[in-house]
């Protein structure tokens, strides 16, 4: 603490040191209203300059004069106007886009993603939300989590797993925010669809690492995903019709024009398919997503938005499954003055499913719900010097499980799994400070205190441990229970609480080029309970608690960026290092169906990845795009400090699932024409590790594997091309509606990459065979998007 | 258990466009263990006398033969309660018998296996089981309702736990089909543990006229975690399956502890019987 009163004693400093005036406000895209964020603000003929933020804010103090102001935004015309900063003022801007004005300008600038050489801000990728969608994606359906595949360091478990992996890191260490709620499931279907409808996002920013201090609770990844407002200025409709779902949004001027609404929905429709099949199976998903903002005033803006989703999966009249996702966000931006901004979000998000079996007459449900509530400053002390500060509450609600028998002759009895509750809070302060021309540094720190509340009954162990060794055996065994205790609500049953610093660095070399310097600490006190290859919707999430620990992470990471011929090409290298402490892998033979003692199948172990990572882009001109490449290794080692025991694979370090050695992704886009535009995709990658079997012996008259030592394999290579073609018919100026065909091959050469091999006997003949199951072969697809 | 793999098997199979083909793997090779396949069922209602372990050794997984009998062991089971003792004779095909076996239930034994000057050693008590109360044919249950299932019905007893080894096999398979199952959502009930087969069987759905062998096991809580392990990964390990791992019996290594032997010391009591679909 005492390091945090020399910060302000230096705030105070910086802040008097000069007699200065502030310019401020808000930069919106012309044509619908919407904020932009990441728009550039700059006094030319100075180092004086920002960029928006997250709500389109902006805010530059200099000195008394004469300035020409420069604001620039990829892919908008550049505004250029004389001001005379002599008082403090605000002044809005409208940008115009490119493409809308100026038919013939052959550049595709909106792909123009250039390197933010200045910023010390590293280890992020912005996506623009029209490179992805002229991504060509399996079956047409726009996909905002398969698109940061493309990216260096991002992979996931191949085709049809959920999640993403970020930096070795797994699916549940990544915080995904739609609009600041926690999504935390990505996928529908399994993992073939994103649950992000490209309608509905403005944009998209991916934290590999360096995670800025007002994030927290994950320790690999922050996927910041923002909604569109809303048009402001007109109604306007967009949407599409693809093979397996339609789309259609809805967004207009609301309250006077002093607001807008969005209304994006989608469905997929292969249950006509089904039913026209006479299948008596159903499978499908849909979403919604709203919005509306109002401005009370100058200062104020009142936000509410919505998400919520659902899939359904139905076999004939013996099992059902639905899960989704749902959340729902209040948001109040407030203006202080000229430099401090604020935000204020009561957040609710929700992931719950439920599993109808009907053969069986019963129900098994899960759920995890968090009310959470943050307020957020941004402080513009000095064109030097900016702070960030807030704090943040989440209340989490877990129920792990609970049988609901459907009839009275049900075999099953009726079960609730003891539910769960804990409080995250946070507080953090952060500054961007320009320490020279050259020189700018990022420094922050983050405070967490979690506490895992009581109101439920927790079991204890002979000798306090969950997990036993036995050494006769060699395996690894549940503890004996000894007795409960009962924690009361107003108990804690455990808290933890940890300083999280955040830091980095970035040198200017020239006027095209930096390094940059990173480190960060994470901690996380959820964690998703999967003893499977692959993440699914099935799985629970879990707090930390008595026998659970919190994971935290520190990652370091040094950058080295460049900006070609006039920022028309790229280049980001970067290389990292990653500890995790307290991540958990599973004994063998782990059950976690329907278990009420989870910490009876964990031990507790660290991981580590380290890797390094080349991103080279093309930023102009007619042929966009960029080349990837990632050679990387995640480890994980467990050795178990508790039950006495080797641990897993003999406490060495083994590979993790998302290890990936070598990971190549290239995509591009060529504008052939007013009329055609070609994209591709090519994708390269090690395998994923697996266990396959060492040998067999006959057991029951079976042929029984053994298996070798965890993920000590690998699946073969994995690689696949895309192409897709967009054609814009010819358009007529006057009519408002604005059409386009998306063409595209998944998978063109038809590789059968292997999403699994499985092992076993078969059964005519009782020899043992290798079956490889490939999910996508080569999959054609059209769809059709329209504007009016 | 059995419903969620099910589950999840169609859930990521029956969707999409996904295709499956049988593939050559280079795979590692582990050194050669001894199995021991030391099975002591009492069939319920006789005296249990007639016993036999099995010995073998383990191979590579593609391995032409899979049965490699052990012929030089000496195997022999004592009742610790009794200490009454148990030699059981090489059958010289790796089959060892005895003809005297007495089974007790709760009472623990103990077995010992000499094999190549390394005594290998393993204990376990002997599990009861309860009755089959009758055996019914449906449609409604199991996967497809249009499908014939069989079903055995049985009262767990409810003052215990319970764990249960089920055997399944139409006349004409190869193979027999385990399922594993424990009383923990179940106690104290009637239960229904039902079978049925798809298209994708060996000889597709039952039809009238099929006969089934059916075999239910008591057996213990660490026998069961053997069995349900073992017939998970015998199940294949796809997208959504856990990850497969080593597994370890209860037949350890006095002599070289590395060297433990595969396959399980089981006693077990079990009721057998068999039905003809109508």
């Amino acid at each position: 603490m005492k390091k945090l009163g020399i910060l302000f004693l230096f705030f105070s400093f910086l802040g008097s040191a000069q007699e200065n005036f502030t310019l401020n406000g808000t930069i919106t895209d012309a044509s619908n209203g919407e904020t932009l964020f990441g728009a550039s603000v700059f006094l030319e003929g100075t180092s004086i300059g920002t960029i928006t933020n997250e709500y389109g804010f902006y805010s530059i103090t200099a000195p008394k004069g004469n300035y020409n102001l420069l604001i620039s935004y990829v892919g908008y015309l550049d505004i250029q106007q004389q001001i005379t900063l002599n008082q403090n003022q605000k002044i809005n801007f409208e940008i115009k886009e490119y493409a809308t004005q100026l038919e013939e300008v052959v550049l595709t600038a909106d792909e123009k993603e250039h390197v933010n050489i200045r910023k010390p801000e590293m280890s992020v990728n912005k996506l623009n939300i029209k490179t992805v969608k002229r991504m060509p994606v399996v079956l047409g359906e726009v996909d905002i989590i398969k698109s940061l595949q493309m990216l260096p360091g991002v992979t996931n478990n191949g085709e049809g797993s959920g999640g993403f992996n970020v930096r070795g890191g797994a699916a549940d260490q990544n915080l995904v925010l739609l609009d600041e709620a926690i999504i935390y499931n990505t996928s529908h279907m399994l993992g073939f669809f994103s649950v992000f409808n490209a309608d509905a996002i403005k944009d998209i920013k991916l934290h590999k690492g360096g995670i800025p201090a007002k994030f927290g609770g994950r320790v690999s990844s922050v996927l910041d995903v923002r909604q569109k407002d809303g048009n402001s200025k007109k109604f306007a409709a967009s949407g599409g019709i693809g093979l397996i779902s339609s789309r259609l949004a809805l967004e207009g001027p609301m309250f006077n024009k002093k607001g807008s609404f969005l209304v994006a929905g989608r469905s997929s429709y292969v249950n006509l398919f089904l039913a026209a099949a006479n299948e008596n199976n159903r499978v499908g998903f849909y979403d919604l997503n709203l919005k509306t903002h109002y401005n009370v005033n100058e200062n104020n803006k009142l936000f509410l938005s919505g998400y919520f989703g659902r899939d359904k999966f139905k076999l004939g009249d013996t099992f059902g499954v639905t899960y989704g996702n749902a959340s729902g966000n209040l948001r109040w931006n407030h203006i202080f003055n000229e430099r401090l901004f604020s935000n204020f979000s009561l957040i609710y998000s929700r992931y719950d499913y439920d599993i109808g079996i009907q053969v069986a007459d019963f129900n098994w449900v899960s759920s995890i719900d968090n009310y959470n509530a943050k307020y957020d400053f941004k402080y513009y002390l000095s064109d030097n010097f900016k702070l960030d500060f807030g704090a943040s509450a989440i209340y989490y609600d877990f129920n792990p499980g609970a049988i609901i028998p459907t009839s009275e002759d049900s075999s099953v009895n009726e079960m609730q799994l003891d539910k769960k509750k804990a409080l995250e809070t946070a507080l953090y302060i952060n500054a961007e400070h320009k320490l020279t021309d050259k020189l700018t540094a990022q420094y922050g720190l983050r405070y967490s205190y979690f506490n895992r509340l009581g109101g439920q009954p927790l079991a204890n162990y002979v000798n306090s441990q969950p997990v036993t060794y036995n050494s006769t055996l060699g395996i690894y065994e549940r503890g004996e229970v000894v007795d409960e205790t009962y924690y009361d609500s107003g108990e804690s049953i455990a808290t933890y609480n940890n300083l999280e610093p955040r830091a980095s660095l970035a040198y200017e070399l020239n006027e095209n080029s930096s390094i940059k310097l990173g480190y960060s600490r994470a901690a996380q006190y959820i964690h998703l309970l999967s003893n499977t290859a692959s993440v699914t919707p099935l799985d629970v999430w879990a707090p930390s608690g008595k026998y659970v620990k919190p994971q935290l992470s520190d990652q370091y990471a040094v950058g080295y960026f460049k900006n070609f011929k006039d920022e028309a090409y790229s280049l980001e290298l970067e290389t990292y290092y990653k500890t995790t402490d307290n991540r958990i892998d599973y004994i063998d033979g782990s059950d976690l169906i329907g278990n009420n003692t989870i910490e009876t199948e964990i031990l507790n172990g660290e991981s580590r990845a380290y890797g390094l990572e080349v991103l080279f882009r093309k930023n102009t001109g007619k042929f966009t795009g960029w080349a990837a490449y990632t050679l990387s290794k995640s480890e994980q080692r467990t050795k178990d400090a508790n039950a006495g025991g080797p641990g897993i694979s003999n406490g060495e370090w083994y590979k993790t699932p998302y290890d990936r050695l070598h990971d190549v992704s290239i995509t591009g886009s060529y504008k052939a024409s007013d009329k055609w535009t070609f994209s591709t995709n090519f994708a390269l990658q090690s395998g994923r590790p697996v266990t396959y079997p060492n040998g067999q012996y006959q057991y029951e008259g079976l042929s029984i594997a053994s298996y070798s030592n965890r993920n000590s394999d690998r699946l073969p290579i994995y690689h696949r091309l895309d192409i897709s073609a967009t054609l814009t018919p010819n358009k007529k100026p006057n009519r408002r509606w604005k059409g386009e065909w998306v063409f595209g091959i998944y998978n063109v050469y038809n590789k059968k990459n292997a999403a699994s091999i499985s092992f076993g006997q078969n059964s005519t003949t009782g020899a043992n065979e290798a079956t490889r199951t490939a999910i996508f072969g080569m999959v054609p697809s059209a769809t059709y998007n329209f504007k009016f | 258990m059995k419903l969620y793999i099910k589950l999840i098997t169609l859930f990521t199979v029956s969707i999409f466009l996904s295709c499956e083909d049988v593939i050559d793997v280079d795979l590692q090779t582990a050194p050669e263990r001894l199995v021991i396949e030391a099975s002591i069922d009492w069939e319920k209602g006789t005296s249990g006398n007639n016993q036999t372990i099995k010995l073998s050794t383990s191979s590579a997984y593609f391995a032409e033969s899979q049965n490699t009998p052990v012929t030089n062991a000496a195997v022999k089971v004592t009742n610790t309660n009794t200490l009454e003792e148990f030699i059981f004779t090489n059958e010289n095909n790796g089959n060892y018998t005895t003809t005297n076996f007495t089974p007790i239930v709760g009472n623990t034994y103990s077995l010992e296996v000499i094999y190549n000057s390394e005594i290998y050693s393993a204990t376990e008590t002997l599990q009861a089981v309860t009755d089959i109360t009758r055996i019914e044919q449906s449609t409604e249950k199991g996967f497809d309702d249009e499908a014939l299932e069989v079903s055995v019905y049985f009262v767990d007893p409810e003052e215990e736990k319970n764990y249960y080894l089920f055997k399944f096999k139409q006349d004409g398979d190869l193979l027999f089909e385990l399922e594993a199952g424990d009383d923990e959502f179940i106690n104290g009930n009637e239960v229904d543990w039902w079978f049925e087969k798809d298209e994708e069987d060996d000889q597709g759905e039952f039809n009238a006229g099929d006969r089934v062998e059916m075999e239910m096991y008591g057996v213990s809580e660490a026998y069961y975690n053997y069995i349900n392990t073992l017939i998970i990964q015998s199940e294949g390990v796809g997208l959504f399956a856990t990850t497969p791992v080593a597994l370890k019996g209860n037949c350890i290594n006095l002599t070289t502890e590395d060297n433990y032997a595969h396959g399980y010391f089981r006693l077990t009591q079990v009721v057998t019987a068999d039905y003809t679909f109508e």
